[in-house]
């Protein structure tokens, strides 16, 4: 099933290029906030809402897909929780980096259509794209084992990791949680249409040439080891996103005016636009020094590193 | 005014001599909300519509004895809770503030009055607590400036960000593994409302492990003002109503935490808080405060 929130933030379910309005008949969820509804139908949805959903679909009359303004699924999720550091980079580190990982703001998320804003304010030596995949959590869970972790999810989500190099001190918070740093979408796919979430293929593009290009199977701690992980540190809940990391090989620079596609295999394609209102340029491409970095083939980190 | 929870999440005010707390839980019926996680945020929201009717209820002669109600956190589940770090001037010792810096922190690890610190079963060097003064945003706030800051605050409130140390690659930045585990976030008492605090850049901060005092500070002693902390942080992520910014720590006085130990916080006029610790592995540390860790972070 293929969840969208649209136009003033109704909830719908996506199906064969139509939308389905959920949130007028789903009357009876209280709640206050778009993310407040997605949560309580996320929270009982094999317990109540996969049924309810399915009945409405058979009433209400859809609306084409492109007549909706799409909004990101999630559109501010209680946490964030991303994963630092962790693909094997195709294969050229011979085990997976420590685990780390941080909490990026919710505060960031956008969606199909959006645009990122390269902030102004702050001096970056250069902003990032990173395609990931994005796990979305299905139901509470403390110390959740890996053996238990496919359990606690609902569905997935193309997500974009939008960061900001060589601001110091470095930090996460400043390089991944700026407003708009978010992109999420077109819309969430449950779990059961995604037969081995390990398997893969994530592409980014911008301005429609290839940047990212590789496969979930490189990802060093995998699903299960990242939720016993993680949730071995903060409680996750129904609606919170795990963003899974990102290969570096592939990531470049984004500029005013560009234009970034996403598409994992099975999640749909979304599209964002770049926009910098100071024009700050960049070489166009692939960026070398990190992918070479990150990947261990030199030792010598890029010039924004080193800041 | 003092906002406070109490027994199963009841929002209440204490009235005038703070003896008692006056259930509002019939005023705030109608107010939207999904559960005690959002219903102080949605509150702050809507502040204008509920504050007089609040504000007469404090001179209410009814209410219960305070000594008679569970206390909850103030904010059980803050929207986000931005930390600042090494924003003191470590008694004056530093010539001027550190580069600002901060950390988002887990809004799912609030704790309240009498509620217990877990300390996880990591191999940590040693797990410190950090007393802070919380301040709580009042409405929306994006790319604001110094000037304007303090229009956007609500309120204060006690805060310990408690901390774990040496976890993670050596690095990199690990706030997530040594800042954002379950119960390292108590909170309280209760909740003052700004205009209660008159000077919050000049204010004491104690904090004492059973009975010893530890940290005892101004805040006067802060690196980056309160203004200048919600302008640089308003310039990354929009700030919401009941979002907490926990102001930084200064590091003269820091100690290690343990099981059994009771840790009381104070600042003058937002109430003491005070929460357990339990430890099951019952690891042992210096007591007292962890000089070397004071000398460390000294100009």
């Amino acid at each position: 099933m293929k969840l969208v929130m649209y136009n003033n933030y109704q909830l719908g379910l996506y199906q064969d290029d139509k939308v389905y309005n959920l949130s007028e008949s789903l009357t009876e969820i209280n709640a206050p906030t778009p993310q407040d509804m997605i949560n309580a139908v996320i929270a009982d949805f094999e317990g109540t809402y996969r049924a309810r959903i399915l009945e409405i679909a058979e009433k209400v009359q859809p609306i084409p897909m492109d007549q909706v303004h799409l909004r990101p699924p999630l559109p501010r999720p209680g946490k964030i929780v991303a994963m630092a550091g962790n693909y094997f980079e195709n294969g050229a580190l011979s085990e997976a980096k420590p685990l780390n990982g941080f909490l990026k703001s919710p505060e960031s998320v956008i969606g199909e259509g959006e645009t990122v804003v390269l902030p102004a304010g702050h001096q970056a030596a250069v902003f990032h794209h990173e395609a990931e995949l994005g796990v979305v959590i299905g139901k509470t869970g403390v110390n959740v084992s890996e053996k238990d972790a496919y359990n606690h999810i609902f569905g997935y989500v193309n997500f974009n990791d939008v960061s900001a190099r060589g601001l110091h001190p470095t930090s996460f918070l400043w390089m991944k949680s700026h407003d708009t740093f978010g992109p999420m979408g077109p819309y969430l796919v449950t779990a059961d249409e995604i037969a081995d979430a390990q398997n893969l293929q994530v592409r980014l593009w911008v301005n429609g040439e290839i940047r990212q290009d590789y496969n979930t199977s490189d990802m060093g701690h995998k699903i299960p080891k990242m939720i016993e992980w993680l949730s071995s540190i903060v409680q996750l809940d129904p609606g919170d996103l795990i963003a899974s990391g990102t290969n570096h090989q592939g990531l470049g620079p984004i500029q005013n005016g560009d234009v970034m596609e996403m598409e994992i295999a099975g999640l749909g394609k979304i599209t964002v636009n770049v926009s910098d209102e100071l024009n700050r340029e960049w070489h166009r491409g692939r960026d070398i020094d990190i992918a070479d970095w990150v990947a261990g083939r030199t030792d010598e980190p890029p010039a924004w590193a080193k800041r | 005014m003092k906002l406070v929870f109490f027994d199963d999440y009841k929002l209440g005010v204490l009235n005038k001599d703070e003896t008692r707390v006056i259930d509002m839980s019939l005023t705030l019926e109608e107010l939207p909300r999904v559960g005690p996680g959002d219903y102080m945020c949605r509150l702050i929201e809507k502040w204008s519509g509920y504050k007089s009717r609040l504000q007469t209820a404090m001179l209410d002669m009814s209410g219960v004895p305070i000594e008679d109600v569970q206390l909850r956190a103030p904010i059980p589940k803050p929207g986000k809770i931005l930390c600042m770090a090494a924003n003191y001037l470590e008694n004056g010792t530093l010539k001027e503030a550190r580069p600002i810096n901060g950390f988002l922190k887990n809004p799912s690890s609030v704790i309240g009055d009498g509620d217990t610190i877990e300390i996880p079963p990591e191999d940590a060097d040693i797990f410190h607590h950090e007393a802070e003064l919380g301040l709580v945003i009042g409405k929306k706030a994006r790319n604001i400036s110094e000037d304007e800051a303090y229009n956007y605050v609500f309120g204060y409130t006690n805060f310990i960000d408690v901390s774990a140390r040496g976890l993670g690659p050596k690095g990199s930045d690990v706030f997530l593994q040594s800042k954002s585990y379950h119960t390292f976030a108590p909170m309280g008492p209760y909740l003052v409302t700004a205009d209660e605090v008159p000077n919050p850049q000049d204010t004491n901060v104690k904090l004492w492990v059973n009975g010893g005092l530890n940290q005892d500070y101004s805040t006067s002693d802060m690196g980056h003002s309160i203004p200048k902390t919600i302008a640089w942080l308003s310039s990354i992520t929009t700030l919401n109503p009941g979002d907490v910014i926990a102001l930084g720590t200064n590091h003269q006085g820091l100690g290690s935490l343990q099981d059994g130990d009771v840790v009381e916080r104070e600042t003058p006029g937002l109430g003491k808080l005070t929460v357990k610790v339990s430890e099951p592995k019952k690891r042992t540390w210096d007591r007292g405060v962890d000089q070397a860790m004071a000398d460390r972070m000294r100009g």
